[in-house]
């Protein structure tokens, strides 16, 4: 087990390399931010002198050996565009974006998993169709479009909510609410079909035989062997939640690293990226790690070791 | 009951459980830009979002009023001393806000650090004619440029005076973050990513702004913007467009400013490749343009149809210039006689920041006549790269910009756009080169004059760059704010006030 | 062929109906895609048609003789004829990148599933690091690489979502494999292709064509996202999220604008997502 562990995290520490090293090159590919920072009557002298001053005159091969070397010194930059080491700029981001994912997986889950649950185990009632079609309904706008019209509804008509921005828990409903339920009818349609999966199952038949109670069945039985997908899904989620919230935090200008991200992008300010993908992609690596950890413990029957057969 | 009544009553209902909305005691100000500011120090960078900012923190050697003539700030006179030399009196009793006084030997300091190519500002390019700064005593300073250089004062608009014993002791880095000028109004705070905050500096020796405090957000989403002014949770927005302020039009809570600016809407063409190589071609995709349909169909908002790159607030405007006519029969006659020649498939490079209806109204007037022109649209960066590419060649077949250097000089327009060596020309013309040569580096304003005229008339008789429309800018405010905007689209925040 | 069109008919309209039948869903997508296939025989004018004079008209009005059915947008086109067009830009993007990345993630999945080992380890690494660069820095270098347009609106699509598929499938590959079954047939001898197309393929499928009809209507979504963020088709083409992302601007002014793509597009999502949500149900034996 801890053989398997060290080699687990051992790759994923490639993946990690490989990830930065792919949006090193691949970010290259795109231009460079000079022309954005000069001013439009720039001359070509004068481009060329920004370009030296930011470094990006050298060589690709050195930048990328000085950038793993700082790196690897926890040295992560400073933003081309603001002057401001980038791990300054990803701390104050930070916390929204935490916030945010938070709000939106509350929202998911505790609206997801019962609704599921409820629907596998009352499947044969006709109201649970219209139940998950109000589920689905609720997935099946984007977000850009659902999002002006809550704020018109309940920032400007209703003047409920503070349309935009951060900074009170007011100020987190809305994009809470636009990003989960996205999330939402994911967790209750997995719920539901790995607990009807699990149902169909004969030890739950015999159980039921014995005249197990239903609650017993469901928190002993149900909810932990259909488990899986669950979890899978919740690591997927989560490190979709944190790089993935862009339109929401466009549309209610909310400061997360879903809109750094975009604004960094597209203004080449290729240190922010890399600061950024660098965490997501520690976070999604992390998470699949986990996930495959925990199947093991809940599943049995995926062995670790890597020996099939 | 309809559904604007349940809306009315329900917002009605409210009102019992929130406190009374901020409207009434309003200390401070909210505005709302596109992305937050890149740096405060106004050395660094110069882009909207950033000197909306900063240019209330600094006072600049000299200013533009209302009207747009350049008016004394921190120097309070000046004369030209010799071709390249130009002697400036720097006003006496500015403090920053630190309280230290603001002397001869900041200006010269200021100009040096902008002009430093280890400083690595993107501006130095404007400011790098100006060889040298040497303070003569107390309360003069003299700038020295390589050579004549009539656009030098409409350059020092955009140099702000920062203290030395600030900025040279806290560096490029520390100065950034805690910016210490001598404008109207006080840095205060940076929540990164959020807001920035400024109060008002009690001891400025101007005009004193009517705000306590005034707030920048970021707002990316132009309909978040204007759906934040209704709410009332901002006070002035920018970036609107004619559409997005048509829906405050009418609106109890909010008004739209608008004022002309320099900045000359463009259709360029890249007249050294197929097809836009024949002049007759250029003169059809000219004519095809409608010009009164793109300002009074889609525009709305002040903005006039141009016959040349200038506005009358340039200098170097040719009052007797005709727009060239539209003539979507005529344009269709040449096309059809050009046969394949003019059917060349055209790439129409655009950015999602240009107002698309525009670029799609074009294009299609284009097809009309008979052209074969495709959109191809890609985000900021990858414009820019392409269309500044160093092959001439290369550039863009069409585009669409909205061009303002700011400096309300016909050479800060049309030197960039159609001089052969610039990186955004698609024109070359030995004999446009010369004049537009002549008119940057005479002093002579008759003879500058008569080059730009001349240059007016090369561009028109080759349709070298088809001029559309002086673009207004837009602002949502609230209907408390009054403010009138100017050309020069910066946000003066003491020049605004509560209307009582 | 009977005994097929038996088996489809008992999943959209099961005897012991309950609620709506999701043959009506079905009937909306099929009439979507007759709609956009026709879309040249319907349009009452072309897509791109301008008329700057007739700007933002609400549903009715008559302008140079012809009228605005469902209104005209911020250009002066008719609104209905690009809701029409743009029904094939939108269901054509949607499907072409859901087949493109499910075939993709489903290969790549059942290989590390079942061959485990290094084939195991470099295919879920990669897996990890497409999950780990963000979708808007993919979007954007296709763009700046190979210039945008129609199939690099897919191919970015594709390429971002391909991992989503390849861990499901590895997931259920890793259960399946070590069925008695499995291993039976291994035992004797069968290909490894053949033990993944016959015995791995069809117990994973279920849970795969619910991934993939979520899919479908992500896609459709992710399309609209990429058209806010200036990222879709090219303009003047018309997909319903163009329209819509243009559209959200003129809420308060001009609401038939965004509005009638809005329910489209709504109807598209929600109508696969209930089929794809039945087909599961229909597809998972044990289930029943």
């Amino acid at each position: 087990m801890t053989i398997f562990l060290l080699r687990r995290l051992g790759q994923s520490l490639v993946a990690l390399f490989g990830v930065m090293t792919l949006v090193f090159f691949i970010q290259r590919l795109t231009g460079d931010p000079t022309y954005l920072l000069v001013p439009e009557t720039a001359t070509q002298a004068d481009i060329e002198a920004m370009r030296h001053a930011l470094g990006l005159d050298r060589a690709l091969v050195v930048q990328y050996v000085d950038f793993l070397w700082d790196t690897l010194r926890f040295d992560f930059g400073k933003s081309f565009i603001q002057n401001v080491p980038v791990t300054t700029i990803i701390a104050s981001r930070l916390p929204y974006t935490l916030q945010l994912a938070g709000g939106a997986l509350l929202v998911a889950i505790a609206i997801g998993l019962p609704v599921g649950l409820l629907l596998a185990l009352a499947r044969k009632q006709r109201w649970t169709n219209i139940l998950m079609g109000v589920v689905l309904a609720a997935q099946s706008m984007p977000t850009f479009w659902s999002g002006i019209l809550m704020i018109l509804l309940f920032g400007v008509g209703l003047g409920w909510l503070p349309p935009s921005g951060s900074g009170s828990f007011a100020h987190l409903i809305m994009p809470s609410i636009a990003l989960g339920l996205l999330s939402m009818a994911t967790y209750a349609r997995i719920t539901r079909s790995s607990v009807l999966d699990e149902l169909s199952k004969d030890y739950i038949r015999s159980a039921k035989a014995r005249g197990v109670k239903t609650g017993r069945l469901v928190t002993r039985h149900l909810l932990r062997n259909s488990a899986i997908p669950v979890i899978s899904i919740t690591a997927l989620e989560i490190s979709q939640l944190l790089a993935g919230a862009v339109i929401v935090e466009t549309v209610f200008a909310w400061p997360g690293l879903g809109l750094l991200t975009v604004q960094s992008v597209v203004s080449r300010d290729f240190v922010v990226v890399q600061g950024v993908v660098l965490l997501g992609a520690l976070v999604t690596i992390m998470m699949n790690f986990l996930a495959d950890i925990l199947y093991s413990f809940v599943d049995p029957r995926i062995r670790l070791d890597g020996v099939s057969g | 009951m309809t559904f604007s009544t349940f809306i009315k009553a329900a917002a009605l209902a409210t009102v019992v459980f929130l406190p009374a909305n901020a409207a009434l005691a309003k200390d401070d100000l909210v505005v709302n830009l596109v992305n937050e500011p890149a740096t405060l120090d106004p050395h660094m960078q110069w882009n909207p979002d950033s000197y909306y900012v900063y240019r209330n923190i600094f006072d600049n050697l000299v200013t533009r009023d209302d009207a747009g003539e350049i008016v004394p700030q921190v120097a309070e006179s000046w004369k030209q001393l010799s071709d390249t030399e130009l002697e400036l009196d720097i006003r006496e009793g500015i403090t920053f806000h630190d309280g230290e006084a603001l002397t001869a030997d900041d200006v010269v300091y200021s100009v040096k650090r902008i002009t430093d190519p280890e400083f690595s500002s993107p501006q130095l390019g404007q400011f790098n004619s100006i060889i040298d700064a040497k303070k003569i005593d107390e309360d003069t300073v003299v700038l020295t440029t390589k050579s004549p250089y009539p656009a030098l004062l409409a350059q020092l608009v955009k140099l702000s005076i920062v203290p030395e014993h600030v900025a040279s002791e806290l560096g490029k880095e520390g100065f950034n973050e805690a910016p210490v000028g001598s404008g109207p109004y006080k840095f205060a705070g940076w929540d990164r990513g959020v807001q920035v905050k400024l109060t008002r500096n009690d001891a400025y020796w101007g005009e004193q702004g009517a705000f306590k405090t005034v707030t920048f957000k970021s707002v990316p989403d132009a309909s978040t913007r204007v759906a934040n002014l209704r709410a009332g949770t901002a006070d002035l927005v920018v970036s609107l467009d004619s559409d997005l302020a048509m829906q405050l039009e009418g609106s109890t809570e909010a008004q739209v400013l608008s004022a002309p600016t320099e900045r000359v809407g463009f259709m360029g063409m890249n007249t050294l490749v197929a097809p836009l190589d024949d002049p007759e071609i250029r003169r059809a995709a000219a004519m095809a343009i409608d010009r009164e349909g793109i300002v009074e169909g889609i525009l709305r908002g002040g903005e006039t149809v141009a016959s040349q790159m200038a506005t009358s607030a340039h200098f170097g405007f040719v009052d007797s210039a005709e727009p060239i006519p539209f003539d979507l029969e005529k344009a269709r006659e040449i096309v059809a006689a050009k046969g394949d020649a003019a059917k060349v498939p055209m790439k129409f490079a655009t950015s999602p920041v240009y107002d698309q209806r525009i670029v799609q109204a074009i294009q299609q007037m284009l097809n009309e006549a008979g052209f074969n022109v495709e959109i191809s649209m890609t985000d900021m960066a990858t414009y820019l790269k392409a269309a500044q590419n160093p092959d001439q060649m290369a550039r863009p077949q069409l585009s669409f910009g909205r061009w303002s250097c700011a400096c309300q000089d016909v050479d800060g327009v049309q030197y960039p756009l159609l001089h052969s060596s610039s990186n955004w020309s698609r024109v070359n013309d030995p004999e446009l080169d010369a004049l537009l040569e002549t008119g940057r580096t005479t002093l002579d304003k008759e003879a500058r004059l008569a080059a730009y005229a001349k240059v007016q008339k090369i561009v028109a008789d080759n349709t070298y760059i088809m001029p559309l429309y002086q673009a207004a800018a837009l602002y949502g405010a609230s209907n408390g704010l009054e403010w009138q905007p100017t050309a020069n689209e910066s946000l003066f925040l003491n020049r605004m006030s509560w209307k009582d | 062929m009977m005994k097929l069109l038996k088996t489809l008919r008992e999943a959209f309209f099961p005897k012991s109906a309950k609620g709506i039948p999701v043959g009506v869903f079905v009937a909306i997508v099929a009439v979507l895609v007759l709609v956009a296939i026709l879309a040249p025989l319907l349009a009452p004018v072309g897509p791109n048609t301008q008329n700057l004079m007739g700007r933002l008209k609400p549903p009715g009005t008559v302008a140079r003789g012809t009228m605005f059915i469902l209104g005209s947008d911020e250009l002066g086109r008719d609104l209905l004829s690009r809701l029409i067009y743009g029904a094939r830009v939108s269901l054509s993007v949607a499907f072409l990148s859901v087949v493109l990345s499910g075939c993709l993630g489903t290969v790549l999945g059942m290989a590390a599933g079942y061959k485990r080992g290094w084939v195991e380890t470099i295919i879920m690494r990669v897996v990890d690091i497409f999950l780990s660069i963000p979708a808007i820095l993919l979007a954007i270098i296709t763009v700046a690489v190979l210039g945008p347009g129609f199939i690099n609106v897919i191919l970015v699509l594709a390429l971002t979502r391909w991992p989503r598929y390849a861990r499901v499938a590895y997931g259920q590959t890793l259960a399946v494999a070590n069925m008695p079954y499995v291993r039976l047939s291994k035992a004797m001898g069968a290909s490894w292709i053949r033990i993944l197309g016959l015995h791995i393929l069809p117990n994973i499928i279920a849970a795969l064509s619910v991934v993939a009809t979520l899919e479908f209507g992500l896609m459709v979504l992710f399309e609209a996202g990429l058209s806010f963020l200036g990222l879709g088709v090219q303009p003047p083409m018309a997909s319903w999220g163009a329209m819509l992302s243009v559209g959200r601007n003129y809420v308060s002014n001009a609401w038939w604008i965004a509005t009638f793509p809005g329910i489209c597009l709504f109807l598209l999502v929600l109508s696969v997502n209930l089929i794809g949500d039945r087909l599961s149900e229909y597809l998972n034996p044990k289930s029943r």
